[in-house]
C-alpha cells in the first residue's frame, strides 16, 4: 500500500513533464524547422531527419530538444547566423552547420548562445562558419564531441572555434576544431574544464585564455597552430596532460606564459616547437614532470619572472634548454634530467654530483643579440661555451640544478 | 636598361628608407610588442614610430599607450591607429575619433575603437553606448 502511494505520488508529481515528439522532414507534416519550433512547447523534443534546410537565421526560444538524425543540414548561405539558442536547457544534437556569414562588426556564428545555462551542445559538425560555438555570458553549458572546421588564411579576419565569453562552470569536451583564428578561445571564463580536444591548424591559437581565473586543461593536443597555446593575465589555470607539438615561427611558442601566477604544469610533452614554453611576469608556478623534446627553446625565462619551480622534467634534444635576459636568478631548478649534463655519479644514487647549469653561454648571446646565431656551433663558440661552464663568468653562476638526475625520468 | 634598372633599384632602396609612414599590419603573423600575442585584428591595431624610424606594432590601443608611458627614454615621432570600419588602415592619432567603453570588445580589453571621420563615430557612438574622446583624453584615460 505504501509502494503504491509511493508511486502514485511519482506519478502526479512528473505529470507535467509529458511532452510531445515533433518531427521535421520530407515524409512529415512539419517540413521546416522554424515551424516546428513555433509548435512546440517548452520540454518539446523536435527531432530533424535527413535533408538540407535553408532556412536562414534558426533562434531556439523555447526550452527544447532539438535532434538532428543522420545530420541534417543547416545552411545559412553566407548570411548572418545560423543557430540561436535563447532559452535556458536547450540540447542542440546531432546536425550539420554550415556557412555562416562573414563579417567584421556583428561576429556571425555557427551556435551562438545567449546569457543562457544548462545548454548543451553535442555531436554537432560545423563547417565554414565565421565563429563556430559562441558562448556569451552563460553558466553551466556543455559543449561536447563537435567537429569545428573553417578554413582561414593568413590575411583573412575570421573567429574563433569555440568562442566563451563572461561565463562560469563549462565543460568544453573531446571537440576537435581546427582553420579558425583560435581554436578554443576563454575570457572572463572561470571554474570551467577544457578536456580532450584536439586543436590543430588554427591561424593564432590553439587554446588561448584571455582574464581566466581557475581554470583546468586537461589531456588535449594542440598541433600545428600559428602560435600555440597563450595563457594570459590569469590566475590559478591548471594545465595537465597535454601535448604541445610542431607550433614553429619566429613569434610563435608551444606554451606562451604571460602575466599568470598560482598555476600548475603538469605531465605535459613539448615536441618541436621553436620556443617549449616562453614566461613573462610569470609568478608561482610549479612546472613537474613535462618533456621537453627537439624544440629550439626548452624554455625562455625573463627577468620578470619570479618564485616559479621547475622540477623533475625531462630536457631532451633542444637547442637550448633554458634561455633568460636577465641576470637575477629567482626561480628553482631542481631533479631534472638534462641531456646536456656532462658531470658524473661517484656515490651511484642517481643524482650527478656536480650541479648542472642549464643556461649556456651562447643562449644568452643570442638573447641579447639575435643575430650571433650564425656562430652556433662554431670552433670558437664551443670553446668559450665550455670554459663557461667551469668558470661561469656572463651567466648567473647561481642559475643551476643542483641535483641533476643521471638516467631520464620515464615519463 | 640596365641603368634604368639601377635607378628603380636604388630608389626603391630609398624609398624603403625614409618613410614616417606607416607599415601595415601582418595579420596572424606580427606579434604585439607590448602583450606578445599575435594580432589577428586589423580593426583594433595600432602603430607607433621613434624618432629613429623603428616601428612598434601593437593589437590595442591600451597596449601602444601602455606601452608609450612605460618608456621614457626613447622619443617618439607619430602614433598611428587603424581605423574601425576599414581594418588594417592606419590613420594619425590626431585625425582620429575615439569611441571607448560600452559594449566594444578589443583584444586586449583596451576597449576603444578609432575612427577617421566623426560623421561615423557618432554614428557608432549609441550603438556600442560608448563615449567619444580625443586622442589626448584616450592617452590620459589609461
Amino acid at each position: 500500500m505504501k509502494k503504491l502511494s509511493y508511486i502514485s505520488y511519482l506519478f502526479f508529481t512528473f505529470q507535467v513533464l509529458i511532452a510531445n515528439t515533433i518531427h521535421v522532414g520530407k515524409q512529415y507534416p512539419v517540413k521546416s524547422i522554424h515551424q516546428a519550433i513555433v509548435q512546440s512547447k517548452d520540454g518539446d523534443t523536435i527531432i530533424v531527419h535527413q535533408g538540407l534546410y535553408r532556412e536562414g537565421n534558426i533562434v531556439i526560444n523555447k526550452k527544447i530538444v532539438f535532434i538532428g538524425r543522420d545530420f541534417p543540414v543547416l545552411d545559412a548561405q553566407k548570411h548572418g547566423e545560423v543557430l540561436s539558442v535563447k532559452a535556458d536547457s536547450v540540447v542542440v544534437k546531432g546536425f550539420k552547420i554550415i556557412n555562416s556569414g562573414f563579417a567584421a562588426l556583428d561576429d556571425p556564428c555557427g551556435i551562438k548562445v545567449y546569457n543562457r545555462t544548462f545548454v548543451r551542445i553535442y555531436n554537432n559538425r560545423l563547417d565554414n562558419n565565421f565563429f563556430g560555438i559562441y558562448l556569451q555570458n552563460c553558466n553551466n553549458c556543455i559543449v561536447k564531441g563537435n567537429t569545428i572546421v573553417s578554413h582561414g588564411t593568413q590575411e583573412q579576419l575570421i573567429g574563433n572555434g569555440i568562442h566563451c565569453w563572461k561565463s562560469d562552470n563549462l565543460q568544453i569536451i573531446a571537440n576537435t576544431v581546427s582553420g579558425h583564428r583560435d581554436g578554443i578561445y576563454f575570457e572572463f571564463v572561470t571554474n570551467s574544464v577544457i578536456w580532450r580536444n584536439i586543436s590543430t591548424k588554427n591561424i593564432r591559437y590553439g587554446l588561448h585564455f584571455m582574464f581566466s581565473n581557475d581554470d583546468s586543461y586537461i589531456t588535449n593536443v594542440f598541433k600545428n597552430n600559428g602560435a600555440g597555446v597563450a595563457v594570459m593575465f590569469s590566475k590559478s589555470v591548471k594545465m595537465i596532460n597535454n601535448t604541445f607539438e610542431e607550433n614553429w615561427g619566429d613569434s610563435a611558442y608551444g606554451l606562451l606564459l604571460k602575466e599568470i601566477s598560482d598555476g600548475y604544469i603538469f605531465n605535459n610533452k613539448f615536441i618541436k616547437n621553436t620556443s617549449a614554453i616562453y614566461m613573462e611576469g610569470t609568478s608561482r608556478i610549479k612546472i613537474e614532470k613535462n618533456n621537453f623534446i627537439s624544440n629550439g627553446w626548452g624554455m625562455k625565462v625573463q627577468a620578470s619572472c619570479m618564485d616559479n619551480e621547475v622540477v623533475s622534467n625531462n630536457f631532451l634534444k633542444n637547442t637550448f634548454d633554458i634561455s633568460t635576459n636577465g641576470s637575477l636568478v629567482l626561480n628553482t631548478f631542481n631533479s631534472n634530467y638534462w641531456d646536456k649534463y656532462e658531470g658524473y655519479d661517484l656515490d651511484k644514487n642517481g643524482v650527478g654530483d656536480v650541479p648542472y647549469h642549464p643556461l649556456s653561454l651562447f643562449a644568452v648571446l643570442t638573447e641579447k643579440n639575435a643575430t650571433t646565431m650564425l656562430l652556433y656551433r662554431s670552433f670558437m663558440i664551443t670553446l668559450l661555451d665550455k670554459s663557461e661552464k667551469v668558470l661561469p663568468s656572463i651567466t648567473p653562476d647561481n642559475f643551476i640544478d643542483k641535483t641533476p638526475l643521471m638516467k631520464s625520468l620515464p615519463l | 636598361m640596365k641603368k634604368s634598372a639601377f635607378l628603380l633599384f636604388a630608389s626603391l632602396v630609398l624609398i624603403s628608407c625614409v618613410s614616417g609612414e606607416p607599415k601595415p599590419l601582418q595579420l596572424n603573423s606580427d606579434a604585439c610588442d607590448y602583450c606578445k600575442m599575435t594580432i589577428a585584428n586589423g580593426q583594433f591595431g595600432a602603430e607607433l614610430i621613434t624618432q629613429k624610424g623603428r616601428y612598434y606594432k601593437f593589437d590595442d590601443v591600451a597596449c601602444m599607450i601602455h606601452f608609450a608611458k612605460s618608456n621614457t627614454v626613447v622619443p617618439y615621432k607619430a602614433f598611428f591607429v587603424c581605423d574601425y570600419l576599414m581594418g588594417n588602415t592606419f590613420v594619425p592619432v590626431e585625425k582620429c575619433y575615439f569611441l571607448k567603453g560600452g559594449t566594444i570588445n578589443s583584444p586586449m580589453n583596451g576597449n576603444a575603437i578609432a575612427f577617421a571621420s566623426k560623421k561615423e563615430a557618432v554614428r557608432y557612438q549609441p550603438k556600442f553606448n560608448a563615449v567619444i574622446l580625443s586622442w589626448k583624453e584616450l592617452y590620459s584615460s589609461y
